[in-house]
């Protein structure tokens, strides 16, 4: 294992308004970003329960990203603040238990900024695979 | 000073005498208070309308098999009452049956409680072997607050005073038994009954040697309980024998969603993506999804927990959870300065600020060219 490079799973959870935008308007001008990221589109970051972001980091992802609106420009108004209080409230509890809260990224991503989003995967990436793979990829969870 | 009612003698007899008095006035009807079972000792809530029942009741019991705030719940559940109950409660109880009210799943218009100094309760499955002498035990050292045995969280709680109820029982530390009104609603029907005299408080330091000793137990479950469950691998050694039973999550009183997500259909799976997560993983373990479910419900409702110890009292294999929990609710709870069941602001989840929890964001540089 040691000779072949860590490639980290990495989850990109995109709200369908302003993340989701981000990563057309990326493509749009031919924005690279790691393969090794999997964007999936929620409604809102507001309608992206913690169950489903542990899930992932449960079932095997190294980190999850999470992007939606700037504050104060959601679409359903205020998902947007709902989400980064229930982000915060995760990262305090996987902070407990030490499997890093810093595995869970917050960035706001808006409609525009296909390049913040292309970076915000890179950075991700680099970012994980500093830190190692999951300590939850275990069979006894 | 405030308006009140003085009873000497024993606290658990004075609280019946003056739940019987409070039955007497024209707006209430009817009790809900913890009576003794007959046959295997233990206690359960009783809601009744018959001064007799309340003569045979025992208002500070020394279990907790169901969470009082659970009773308020069912029975508020579809309609308010005609006219209020006097809801006899311990001071874990009326917080959880606050917090509740809060997500509109107790009608606290429909109760008038009553709480008073706590010594805390014996784990159930413990009393149950040993009751008659627990019993006594419980007696004796109920005038002191100071019981050896009872649940973890209730020796490291230090809200175990009444004085969120509409009535506040006062007998540790003092010779009488002080009942004071703690809301405008509890004056007036004080006045109603015409026994509202003035009554002095007590005075804090009579309960202060009680309240340092549970802050030091809080302050150990906080660094010892905390470095027992720090690591991954840690914390899956505690809940190696957690069966996902979620009988936690049935007797929990906030956990009040008539369906949860741990027990819908999107965590049944096909077989073959059962065999794909265990090749995924090296193997899975069964009941799958434990980690997720405790992990889970710390997200959902862990602001809320009012640390009251009924999750671990109906473990069946002695798993830690509500120390698990307790320690991860005074981590979150602390990011917005909340305490559930004594704050007035609606639950954290419920409201927003605009500007806010910066620190948990990731600040963009736009460093690369």
């Amino acid at each position: 294992m040691a000779d072949k490079e860590f490639t980290p799973k990495v989850f990109y959870a995109l709200c369908a308004w302003c993340g989701s935008g981000g990563s057309e308007t990326a493509g749009a001008y031919w924005l690279k970003y790691p393969e090794n990221v999997r964007p999936f589109r929620v409604m809102c970051t507001g309608a992206l329960d913690s169950a489903y972001v542990l899930r992932a980091l449960i079932e095997g992802a190294d980190g999850v990203a999470v992007s939606g609106c700037h504050p104060g420009d959601c679409h359903y108004n205020i998902g947007n603040f709902r989400a980064r209080r229930r982000i915060a409230v995760m990262k305090e509890i996987l902070n407990t238990f030490g499997i890093d809260g810093d595995r869970v990224w917050l960035r706001w991503v808006a409609h525009g900024e296909g390049k913040k989003l292309a970076d915000t995967a890179t950075e991700f990436t680099e970012h994980i695979k500093k830190k190692g793979p999951s300590p939850l990829k275990r069979w006894d969870t | 000073m405030a308006l009140g009612v003085i009873y000497t003698g024993e606290p658990e007899a004075a609280i019946k005498d003056f739940v019987k008095l409070l039955m007497k006035h024209k707006d209430i009807q009817g009790a809900v208070i913890p009576v003794k079972m007959e046959r295997e000792g233990s206690y359960a809530f009783v809601f009744t309308k018959s001064p007799e029942v309340v003569d045979k009741s025992s208002p500070i019991a020394p279990v907790m098999p169901v969470q009082g705030a659970r009773v308020l719940s069912k029975l508020t559940k579809r309609k308010p009452l005609t006219k209020p109950a006097v809801a006899v409660l311990k001071p874990c109880e009326v917080r959880a049956a606050r917090e509740l009210s809060k997500i509109n799943q107790v009608c606290m218009e429909s109760f008038i409680t009553v709480s008073f100094d706590c010594p805390g309760v014996y784990p159930t499955k413990s009393f149950l072997k040993n009751a008659d002498a627990l019993e006594e035990e419980f007696k004796k050292g109920l005038k002191g607050l100071s019981v050896s045995g009872v649940r973890p969280l209730c020796e490291s709680c230090t809200y175990f005073t009444g004085e969120f109820a509409d009535f506040e029982v006062q007998f540790a530390g003092i010779n009488e038994v002080r009942i004071i009104a703690r809301s405008q609603r509890a004056e007036a029907i004080l006045k109603g009954l015409g026994k509202a005299e003035e009554v002095e408080e007590r005075d804090k330091k009579a309960i202060e040697a009680v309240l340092e000793a549970r802050k030091k137990a809080k302050e150990a479950l906080k660094t010892e309980f905390a470095e027992k469950v720090s690591t991954p691998e840690k914390l899956l050694s505690v809940l190696s024998s957690c069966i996902n039973c979620h009988n936690c999550r049935s007797v929990c009183p906030i956990c009040f969603c008539r369906e949860c997500f741990f027990d819908s259909d999107s965590l049944k799976t096909p077989p073959h993506l059962y065999l794909e997560r265990a090749s995924r993983k090296g193997g899975l373990r069964f009941m799958p999804d434990t980690l997720l479910f405790h992990l889970g419900r710390m997200n959902h409702m862990s602001l809320s927990c009012v640390s009251c110890g009924t999750c671990e009292d109906a473990c069946p294999n002695m798993v830690p959870v509500s120390r698990l929990f307790a320690l991860v609710s005074e981590r979150t709870r602390a990011i917005f300065d909340y305490v559930p069941g004594i704050d007035d602001r609606p639950s954290p989840f419920l409201e927003y600020r605009e500007e806010e929890l910066e620190e948990y964001e990731m600040p963009y540089y736009e460093a690369r060219s």
